[in-house]
């Protein structure tokens, strides 16, 4: 009786096409009223794993059991009524209204003589409203914007009475907006019926925000499997995904972010030359990123630890001069912070606010002035100026007029910098 | 325009319409409108042979239309029609050797169907595993390319076979390929009758799968629909209406193609309603094309499948212009 409470349970399932093995050794038991996602790079036997679980793709060895029963003693209409399937996309060449898709969902149902009865009716409508397509039933599916079509789906999901919902990349061609409300339908549905949903998604964000357990899948085996924070880590990832991924989690949702590293270009203006990033608190992120993609290496600081943009720093590979998290800038980390600047070519303020804690950081400034080294700086610190006696703008007033130039934008402090050419080598 | 109401409407009229036209078209014929005088011998006649050929009219276009409409489903392609499989040039090569080798006349009246019906089979199997190329299931490119393939080669045996004809088949074999209603007697018609209304029906039943199998052969499978089985009986159950309408009244064009891309512009592609009113309307359209070629130039008769290629070109062109029409898009 124990076995009546998983979902799905595969027990040493193998499969593959010819003698290419797809699947080896996959063990995994889904418990009833799960939200699982499994992840993994192209290739991983993700879509197949989902073939066999559907019976399209024969096994090769191992057993799979749905709620209790084994697959293969499941006739087409049974399987039918305990799994629902929502591909990435399903096109029709023939009109059919949203309607008539959603009723097809009961086709293993429907009686063969007579009308649809009126609880086959009343499915429809009640998974209609459900997906929020019930305006738009008399319309031809083909119509429709991807995000209704795709809701049409899980309405036709809905309609079959599934206890087990496979989602098959189902959100990969939706717009963000439309990607995150088909996420909901789904979560909703498996909170208020109890209905267990596997996932299969290449966005690794969305499956750590809606799932509670992911499966990660690498060369037809199971790499990890547990809990998001678990599963999506930088060493996991880039051992199955090779390459370099960093997953942070974001300070304003606290959802985890997974980004790959980016790589320097180094065909790009910046290559060679290195810049100085004075930022904090979240200011420095986009011109870091910028910066990197142009090819520039550059070193930050002083920074706080824990603060975001030391976060992206570090990602990017940025050496740093950091300051305790919270604490006011002492003497150890500006002179590191010197150190660095002095091996840049440039200086670059950033959009950071200023109190009394960071002003030393514009010791850097004037010290790279003083050298005769061009100082950037973004406009507007009027506005973020929280220094005593408003300290941080007339010092920058002053650096002004020594030579530092005040850019708009962040567009319009890249294209200052200084380009990496053959005439400006000797010259630094 | 496409309101599930005017679905409604269009489909119920059909169904209430079809017994007046059949009337109608009973009434008129070469020895001009009207009932004809039912005391002679002559007028009972020439009421029975108009009987015959109207409900021949109606067998042939029903069964050719509902043999279309299935083809489109299971192919999902809105070219597909028995022409297009090469299951018509199959039982039309069939039903040419049956008459020219003799046998039909040796074994009787049901030489034709039964040569016609094996011919097409062996056309479809061909055509099928040709498609097939070592997988399981066939591709519905692979299906159209060997049907265009095979039907081009048995209309070559067929011209072969006219060809070296002697010159008294030779007149009852191009008569035939014109597409002709008078079936040669009752008993034909009431076998074809027979077959046709049996797979209909046998086919009606699958509608909710032919439905589902319009979303691909992989969604269907989900749906709980037993794809590999499905396609192969509708296969079957097209052929064995094909061929029966072929082997009773010869190559008649358009039928299967037209009507069901009419009917389903009208009242939607639902294959519940879809499959009866295609073989309604089908019926309908050949029973007044016939009743044209009968009145037009009487006593001249033109061969229907001359009538059925000049009202069905024009039509179909009008359908394919009004594309975002409720009927096949894209």
């Amino acid at each position: 009786m124990d076995r009546m409470k998983y979902a799905i349970e595969c027990r040493g399932v193998r499969a593959g096409y010819g003698r290419q093995m797809i699947l080896e050794d996959v063990n995994l038991a889904i418990p009833e009223g799960d939200l699982l996602a499994i992840l993994g790079p192209n290739g991983a036997g993700k879509s197949t794993f989902f073939k066999v679980l559907t019976g399209l793709h024969p096994l090769q060895a191992g057993e799979i059991s749905l709620f209790g029963h084994p697959l293969n003693r499941l006739s087409s209409a049974e399987r039918a009524r305990l799994i629902a399937v929502v591909p990435q996309e399903v096109e029709t060449p023939v009109a059919f209204s949203v309607a008539e898709i959603v009723l097809m969902g009961r086709t293993a149902i429907l009686p063969r003589w007579t009308q649809p009865s009126a609880h086959d009716f009343q499915v429809v409508d009640r998974a209609l409203v459900y997906t929020d397509v019930a305006g738009i039933k008399d319309r031809p599916f083909s119509d429709l914007s991807g995000g209704e079509k795709q809701r049409t789906i899980i309405a036709m999901a809905l309609a079959q009475e599934p206890r087990l919902i496979l989602m098959d990349e189902a959100t990969s061609h939706l717009d963000i907006n439309h990607r995150f409300e088909v996420m909901q339908i789904v979560e909703r549905l498996n909170q208020e019926s109890g209905v267990t949903v596997v996932m299969i998604s290449h966005d690794l964000g969305l499956a750590a925000d809606f799932c509670r357990r992911l499966v990660l899948f690498d060369h037809g085996r199971i790499a990890a499997d547990g809990v998001p924070a678990a599963v999506l880590t930088d060493e996991l990832l880039k051992s199955v995904y090779h390459c370099p991924i960093h997953v942070r989690q974001d300070s304003q949702t606290g959802t985890l972010n997974i980004q790959p590293a980016r790589r320097p270009n180094t065909s790009r203006a910046g290559r060679g030359i290195r810049v100085h990033v004075v930022a904090g608190g979240g200011a420095g992120e986009e011109l870091m990123r910028h910066l990197a993609l142009a090819g520039y290496s550059f070193s930050a600081g002083v920074l706080n630890r824990g603060d975001s943009d030391t976060q992206i720093a570090e990602t990017l590979g940025a050496e740093l001069a950091c300051e305790k998290p919270f604490s006011p800038i002492g003497p150890e980390a500006i002179q590191k912070a010197l150190t660095l600047a002095q091996a840049a070519q440039v200086v670059v303020l950033t959009d950071v606010p200023f109190g009394p804690g960071n002003l030393p950081n514009l010791d850097i400034l004037e010290d790279a002035l003083r050298r005769g080294h061009p100082v950037l700086a973004l406009a507007g610190i009027e506005s973020r100026d929280y220094s005593p006696g408003r300290t941080a703008s007339r010092r920058l007033e002053d650096l002004v007029k020594q030579g530092a130039l005040i850019c708009p934008t962040i567009a319009d402090l890249i294209a200052h910098l200084p380009a990496a050419s053959p005439s400006e080598k000797d010259n630094p | 325009m496409s309101t599930p109401r005017f679905k409604s409407w269009c489909f119920w009229g059909l169904v209430a319409g079809t017994l007046p036209i059949l009337v109608v078209c009973l009434l008129l014929g070469a020895s001009g409108a009207g009932l004809p005088d039912l005391q002679t011998p002559a007028g009972m006649a020439i009421l029975k042979l108009r009987l015959g050929r109207v409900l021949a009219g109606f067998i042939v276009g029903a069964g050719l239309a509902g043999s279309g409409v299935v083809l489109q489903a299971l192919l999902r392609n809105p070219l597909a029609e028995p022409y297009v499989l090469g299951v018509s040039s199959g039982a039309g090569l069939g039903a040419a050797l049956a008459i020219l080798t003799g046998l039909g006349a040796a074994i009787g009246v049901l030489a034709l169907p039964l040569f016609a019906f094996v011919m097409a089979c062996v056309t479809l199997t061909l055509v099928y595993f040709l498609a097939c190329r070592g997988a399981d299931e066939p591709s519905v490119y692979g299906l159209i390319l060997s049907g265009v393939i095979v039907s081009s080669i048995c209309s070559s045996l067929l011209m072969f076979m006219i060809s070296i004809a002697p010159l008294e088949g030779l007149h009852s074999i191009l008569w035939w390929m014109l597409g002709n209603l008078q079936a040669s007697s009752n008993n034909q018609l009431m076998i074809a009758g027979l077959l046709t209304t049996l797979s209909f029906f046998a086919v009606w039943s699958l509608a909710p799968q032919l439905n589902a199998l319009t979303l691909g052969t992989e969604m269907a499978h989900h749906l709980g629909v037993r794809t590999q089985r499905i396609v192969r009986i509708g296969l079957v159950l097209a052929t064995l209406m094909t061929a029966s309408c072929v082997a009773l009244s010869g190559l008649i064009g358009f039928v299967g193609l037209i009507v069901p891309h009419a009917m389903r512009s009208l009242m939607g592609p639902d294959h519940r309603r879809l499959l009866p009113a295609a073989a309604l309307g089908g019926g309908l359209f050949l029973v007044i094309c016939d009743a044209a070629a009968r009145t037009i130039l009487a006593p001249v008769e033109i061969p229907v499948g001359v009538i059925t290629a000049l009202l069905g070109g024009p039509f179909f062109l009008f359908i394919l212009r009004r594309k975002r029409g409720p009927g096949w898009i894209g």
